[in-house]
């Protein structure tokens, strides 16, 4: 591990450059992606924080089978992580599959993309998901198709791959190096057998790089999903992201562990736990430059229908598609028109948003770099600040540095600090958790927010801020590190980054 | 010789496509073996196809009874580490 100074020392140049996405539109992960790539996924809601407050996506639970094992998932209660988590996933046969996306279609005009996500592997189970993908680009040629894999099976399916409106696959690739690969993967089916240990990581991570080249040779666009394993594959991940980014991949995509003893799982049984929130950034920083990395993944699961991060599952029940009628063709009339007011209104944005809120030099007055800051942000979307402290299910985590904001990723609270009604007494442990949760932020900014969390929250370090409501949010973060800057906030390193440097 | 689905099975779907002989077959609440059809692979694989890629410990029983997966076997999770799991668990 000593040999990772230098790496380290690379990787760190090109963040105050363009390539780390610290210059203008900063917030999205696209801007400094090839033009013919960002044509192709800019109203894709995963690829982009700003586009998924606008278009919507829905996967359908047609593959149910797997052909390998991972420490991270369960299969009697589906997957905790790689996003299938839940029991309920009601699994679809391809002709309800098909019913169903073209019902939401209708009904959710936003909906852009269909994902076959599981859950087992789509590709372990290649009749349905083909079956579902080729009905699909024959009735809805509107819909863009994309599927997620663990690579095993993937070589095989490629050629039929590329014959439908399929332009995105991603690929979990965990580990390039088969004696990391036995410790998240205990075995995998393969050739009529069941082969254990590194044996059976090798043969899988040979099949998931063959894959990915065969899918770049044929100009399909690949992500690369990683799940972060601390002490087990989060050192050996710098590495994949530089050998994925290698080979073609467009887009890398570090997740982290989900591990509770209750999922049934063998590294929540066996008390592996997940990355910190500040773990997770470093590492995605670490790797940010050699590679676009994705910020904003919600993990979401298998049958989920929506934008992300909300689901509206349940108002596509088998029984109550089965009820619809849909005129598809009126439908995608109306849907070519929704989309191009969504394009419309985010081409305005773009154009408004101020190009760069870098710090001016002559503020910096000769003193040393000052340090970035993190800080955490509630906004229903739009990219400004919009939401009320209180009603926040999420924060969006943004760094504030002398070379402009930057997206750097979400935190998800447990509970709503207000539901509303008369359980405020519950408020102060609910607080506690949403402290914890943002843990390492400096600030938070919000449109409003209550005298009692105000308290709180400042005593922890973390200074409230509710005088940037309805700005837009890389703007306000800048006003406020500004801020900080003058009054002298910034010159010294936190003491733990002393720590860190020092160690 | 046959071998048994039984009530832990998952309905996943792995299993019914290997077989050679078309024993398997979808019902409820679980997939089911026709006992007449299974030839326990012999002739066709070394390994009983549903059995090696079955998910669940214990889900496939052999002609006596036994579990071709017996607990542990492929999750990698000792059975006494997991009985401390649930009885953790089950004390909350």
């Amino acid at each position: 591990m000593e040999l990772k100074v230098l790496d380290q020392a690379e990787t760190e140049a090109p963040k105050s450059g363009c390539s780390a996405g610290s210059c203008g539109s900063t917030d999205d992960q696209l801007s400094h992606l090839p033009e013919d790539i960002r044509q192709k996924v800019h109203n894709h809601p995963c690829y982009s924080e700003d586009a998924h407050h606008y278009f919507a996506r829905m996967h359908v639970a047609v593959a149910p089978a797997c052909n390998i094992q991972c420490h991270y998932c369960n299969r009697k209660y589906d997957c905790a992580n790689e996003s299938r988590p839940g029991v309920v996933s009601e699994l679809l046969t391809p002709d309800q599959a098909v019913k169903k996306t073209m019902a939401v279609a209708a009904n959710i005009p936003q909906m852009t993309v269909l994902g076959i996500a599981g859950p087992g592997d789509p590709l372990a189970n290649p009749e349905r998901t083909f079956a579902t993908f080729r009905e699909l680009s024959e009735k809805a040629p509107d819909i863009k198709l994309c599927v997620s894999t663990n690579g095993l099976a993937l070589p095989d399916a490629v050629d039929e791959l590329a014959k439908h409106n399929i332009d995105h696959v991603t690929i979990t690739i965990n580990c390039v190096d088969p004696e990391v690969g036995a410790k998240i993967y205990p075995w995998i089916f393969w050739n009529n057998r069941r082969i254990k240990g590194e044996k059976g990581a090798k043969i899988l991570i040979e099949q998931q790089q063959k894959g990915l080249e065969m899918l770049v040779e044929r100009g399909i666009l690949v992500k690369v999903n990683s799940v972060m394993i601390p002490g087990i594959n989060d050192q050996h991940l710098q590495e994949v992201s530089r050998i994925v980014k290698q080979k073609g991949a467009f887009l890398h995509n570090v997740m982290p562990l989900i591990a509770e003893a209750e999922h049934g799982t063998f590294y929540g049984v066996m008390g592996q736990r997940g990355p910190k929130a500040s773990e997770l950034q470093a590492l995605q920083d670490a790797c940010a430059g050699d590679m676009n990395m994705m910020r904003h993944c919600r993990q979401c699961r298998a049958d989920a229908v929506g934008l992300l991060g909300e689901d509206r599952g349940s108002e596509f029940t088998m029984d109550k598609i089965e009820a619809m009628e849909i005129d598809y063709d009126a439908a995608m009339e109306k849907r070519a028109k929704v989309h191009a007011a969504i394009e419309e209104e985010l081409a305005a944005k773009a154009a408004k948003s101020s190009a760069t809120t870098v710090v001016p030099v002559e503020m910096l007055d000769g003193r040393s770099k000052p340090r970035p800051v993190l800080m955490a942000v509630a906004t229903t979307g739009g990219g400004v600040i919009n939401q009320h402290f209180g009603h926040a299910t999420e924060f969006l985590v943004y760094e504030g540095s002398a070379e402009g904001a930057r997206f750097i990723g979400h935190r998800k609270v447990a509970d709503l600090y207000c539901s509303g009604n008369d359980t405020c007494g519950d408020g102060e442990s609910v607080l506690g958790g949403i402290i914890r949760a943002l843990e390492g932020c400096e600030a938070v900014l919000c449109s409003k927010i209550g005298y009692e969390p105000w308290e709180m929250l400042e005593e922890a370090g973390i200074q409230p801020n509710g005088e940037h409501a309805m700005e837009p949010i890389e703007d306000a973060v800048m006003a406020v590190y500004r801020e900080m800057l003058e009054m002298g906030k910034l010159d010294a390193p936190l003491a733990d980054e002393e720590a860190q440097a020092t160690a | 010789m046959a071998l048994e689905i039984v009530a832990s099975c998952v309905n996943c779907w792995a299993c019914e496509p290997l077989c050679p002989s078309q024993a398997i077959y979808e019902a409820k609440p679980h997939f089911l073996i026709d006992a007449k059809k299974c030839t326990e692979c012999e002739g066709d694989f070394a390994d009983t196809q549903c059995a090696t890629i079955c998910p669940i410990e214990g889900a496939i029983l052999d002609a006596v009874g036994v579990a071709l997966n017996p607990p542990g076997s492929l999750t990698g999770i000792p059975p006494a580490r997991m009985a401390e799991a649930m009885a953790e668990l089950q004390a909350h």
